[in-house]
């Protein structure tokens, strides 16, 4: 089979061009297109970069966007895409600087991350030394399903976050880091909830799901999240800004039956935190003049608002 | 130039349980590795690994095991001291966090898997390389060791019959370094990417063993390659865990007749048995993994049912999935005694590229991690204490220089014949088919010279890519090298051992023959060429 491949180039350094480079390659039906890759270099082009190590699609070193797709040029198969005609586009993942043509740099987007979140058991020292901790295989499987994880990037790359503010920590690290909340072997909980609350840490999600739906391993980043915020909670270890937008929102919706956005904005900041008040007047004199502005006393109930305040003492009665 | 006390090459388990267990010790250690930890072949072990924990199970017990599948040729010593360390050795992978499998109760779980008298292997799931991987790679992060990650060793620097460090080539900075140690540590696995097709990673391709062996210590029982006997075709050689028999999967053959005695069978009679029945005409030798059921399958093999359904595309739960042998692992390697130590003093081999003496003539399934963290956190100590009662030893003056020069005259512009791909697809062909699952003295002999036609034109061969950064063509052209070089010490191997016995079937010697002597097949570089010799296995 004959495929054509438009390739993403771009040489190091900080000032070069990205172009592209396109390939006529003669291939075997069951190619993948690392395949390609592997030959294109070989026969055509040796300066073409890319990464790869275990071929089968189970180390996450080739991750790549194909056709405007992420995945692994290891496990995505020719024969489909080449069958559509026109060129086959390969191009570096989302979200991540690159080095050079299709080699990012996993550094800066993944590792350096993951090692800010203390990426190591701290043991409790419940087990002896020579005996087996008993624990049941529940607990244990939910450190498996995190540590199936493969570190491929796709999270990552999915992240809506990443692309305004490359600082945030980012779904796969803190994923990692609940791999260790959620091990019972594990003594860290109120340490590593600190480190998570700090600035661009778990608090930085912005819950839109897409961690979660591009991930291949269903380890559920966002729903790890969530539960980690929780737990923050309950250990009464959550910086002062969250705790306060977390109780307006609630005590909003338990008083009005929704949401006085106004308020929440102004609770937020804390109502003796003069700086902070004052950054939200630009934004606050905007919407008045839009005619948008929430204002808090002008803010009512909603009808049915009884119901919705009964909701609330019975979901915190049953959490109790 | 960067100095260090201990310097690990490789980083897979056995290369990150040594640095960890060198940096404990007191050492300075840095690692060095082509590819990032996560991305090693260490991660393709899947269906368990080895410990005598449970309560029918002993050190003695699983030393008869190991014995067994060595067919001969294991050092009962190097077993019997094995089978007593690897308890508290994956152990301490539990106290750092691997989430092994739990029965009910919470105790191990185990599975029985391969030729183990014994449900003997933990295990993660399916994952259970992956996992332990990522629970060394945790703790060497605790240790804050540094990494040189993309970094390739391309010679050791020697002075005296001593080891005194490595010279590298940083892929991402585009230059060369030097990294002077006191001790150097070579953990850089197999090297069956040699074959094709095969179940192994990209950069398995021997460079440790040729390092060591273009140094003058010796390659041992090279002959003895292991085939996994369920790879896929499909997938190019995409290996399926033991654990899938374990779980209850079959071979088949045309018509789901299941293969009779392969229950408990070591791995070469599994692969001998089914590449018998595709020659006896089978139409094909299935893995039948149907009965298991989806969900099953979903809960104790989740791994195995992804990547089955996305490289061969293939429903386990519905389809019957084709298999074959596929060229998997070396069991024989660098000369290394149980520490570690090579004939160089401050060399020292561990894990897949070190040949002990434990393995013998085949790995015992479910052997390779624990041998990877025993023996990786025994080369560590060993390194560690070397280097701190050696002496200083200067790193040769002029050494790199020269390493520059020689790379930088592989470079060039000027068109060849060949090309590093072509040669290394030529290779692999040819092991398969003359060196692989059955060998006899004419294939052996014609592989002899077809790769040294092979090294001609490798030597004639130029690396085009003028660009230093990430020059994987570089790359490509050293690890080719080491290959042929291993290849051609493997062959001559082979040819040698005129016997059938572990993972070397020769069809023009079909049976075990003790009258010959038990023996390691011993190969060392003389004058340029592999020169074969044995040494007796010491009994006990």
């Amino acid at each position: 089979m004959q495929a054509n491949f438009s390739v993403y180039r771009k040489e190091p350094g900080a000032g070069s061009k990205a172009g592209r480079s396109t390939y006529t390659v003669e291939l075997p039906e069951d190619a993948t297109v690392i395949d390609a890759l592997l030959k294109i270099r070989d026969e055509q082009d040796p300066t073409l970069g890319f990464r790869g190590s275990c071929l089968h699609g189970y180390c996450g070193d080739c991750t790549v966007r194909i056709n405007g797709k992420a995945g692994f040029s290891c496990a995505v198969k020719v024969a489909p895409l080449a069958a559509k005609g026109g060129e086959i586009a390969v191009e570096p993942i989302r979200n991540m600087p690159v080095i050079k043509d299709l080699i990012s740099d996993w550094d800066t987007f993944l590792w350096d991350k993951i090692d800010v979140i203390k990426p190591w058991l701290e043991p409790n020292g419940a087990a002896s030394l020579d005996g087996e901790e008993l624990i049941d295989d529940k607990v244990m499987a939910k450190v498996r399903q995190a540590m199936s994880c493969f570190y491929c990037g796709l999270c990552d790359e999915g992240c809506t976050v990443l692309p305004v503010d490359f600082k945030f920590v980012g779904p796969a690290a803190l994923t990692k880091a609940s791999r260790f909340l959620c091990d019972p072997r594990d003594h860290a909980t109120a340490e590593r909830l600190r480190i998570l609350e700090r600035p661009k840490g778990m608090w930085d999600c912005v819950h839109c799901f897409e961690a979660s739906e591009h991930c291949p391993r269903e380890i559920a980043p966002t729903e790890r999240i969530i539960e980690m915020r929780d737990m923050a909670f309950k250990h009464g270890i959550t910086n002062e800004k969250v705790a306060r937008h977390h109780h307006s929102f609630a005590n909003s919706v338990r008083n009005s039956g929704w949401l006085d956005e106004g308020r929440l904005a102004i609770e937020s900041e804390g109502l003796t935190n003069i700086k902070g008040l004052m950054k939200l007047l630009p934004t606050a004199a905007k919407a008045v003049a839009r005619g948008k502005a929430p204002i808090p006393f002008l803010h009512h109930k909603r009808p049915g608002a009884d119901k919705i305040a009964r909701i609330i003492e019975k979901a915190e009665a049953k959490e109790k | 130039m960067q100095e260090f006390d201990v310097v690990v090459v490789g980083a897979g388990a056995a290369g990150l349980r040594a640095a960890i267990a060198a940096k404990q010790a007191g050492a300075k250690v840095a690692l060095l590795t082509k590819v990032h930890p996560l991305r090693t072949n260490s991660g393709l072990a899947q269906a368990g690994i080895n410990a005598p924990l449970g309560p029918d199970d002993s050190p003695e017990a699983y030393a008869g095991d190991i014995l067994q599948a060595g067919d001969g040729l294991c050092d009962p010593a190097v077993v019997q001291n094995f089978t007593h360390q690897a308890g508290d050795a994956v152990m301490w992978l539990e106290r750092a966090g691997t989430p092994f499998n739990r029965a009910a109760g919470g105790r191990f779980d185990r599975r029985r898997i391969g030729s183990n008298s014994r449900a003997r292997s933990l295990y993660v799931d399916d994952r259970t390389g992956h996992v332990v991987m990522q629970v060394l790679y945790e703790q060497f992060q605790r240790e804050r060791i540094p990494l040189f990650a993309d970094w390739f060793v391309t010679s050791l620097a020697l002075e005296a019959n001593r080891c005194v460090g490595v010279n590298a080539l940083g892929l991402r900075s585009g230059s060369m370094d030097s990294f002077a140690a006191k001790a150097v540590i070579l953990a850089t696995g197999g090297f069956t990417r040699m074959y094709l097709p095969s179940t192994v990673s990209m950069g398995t391709t021997g460079d440790g063993q040729n390092l060591a062996y273009q140094a003058g210590v010796s390659l041992i029982d090279l002959e003895m390659v292991q085939f996994h006997p369920l790879a896929c075709p499909g997938g190019k050689g995409l290996m399926i865990t033991e654990a899938a028999l374990a779980e209850g999967g079959q071979i088949v053959v045309a018509g789901g007749q299941p293969i009779a005695g392969l229950q408990g069978a070591t791995r070469d009679k599994i692969c001998l048995a089914i590449a018998q029945a595709s020659r006896n005409g089978a139409g094909g030798v299935w893995l039948d993994l149907t009965m298991i059921g989806r969900q099953k399958l979903h809960q104790r093999l989740p791994q195995t049912l992804d990547l089955i359904a996305k490289v061969a595309g293939l429903d386990p739960a519905k389809d019957l999935i084709p298999i074959g042998p596929v060229a998997h692992r070396p069991v024989g390697g660098i000369e290394a005694g149980t520490s570690g130590q090579t004939s160089i003093g401050g060399l020292y081999a561990c894990g897949e590229c070190a040949c002990t003496g434990l393995n013998g003539g085949g790995r015992l399934a479910g052997n390779i991690l624990t041998e990877m963290v025993v023996f990786g956190a025994r080369t560590g100590e060993a390194a560690a204490a070397y280097a701190k009662s050696a002496p200083a030893a200067a790193f040769p003056a002029g050494r790199l220089d020269e390493e520059k020069k020689r790379l930088d005259a592989l470079i060039s512009a000027e068109k060849t014949e060949y090309t590093a791909g072509r040669i290394h697809a030529e290779l692999g062909a040819l092991m398969d088919a003359k060196a692989g699952l059955l060998r006899d003295a004419a294939g052996l002999q014609a592989a002899r010279d077809q790769i040294h036609a092979l090294k001609d034109k490798y030597a004639r061969l130029r690396v085009k890519n003028q660009s230093p950064i990430y020059n994987y063509e570089l790359v490509s052209y050293l690890e080719l090298g080491a290959m042929l070089n291993v290849a051609e010490a493997l062959v001559a191997a082979a040819a040698a051992r005129k016997e059938s016995r572990g993972a070397h079937r020769r069809s023009d010697f079909p049976a075990r023959d003790d009258r010959i002597g038990i023996s390691h097949t011993v190969v060392r570089l003389v004058q340029g060429e592999p020169q074969v010799d044995t040494r007796p296995v010491v009994a006990l």
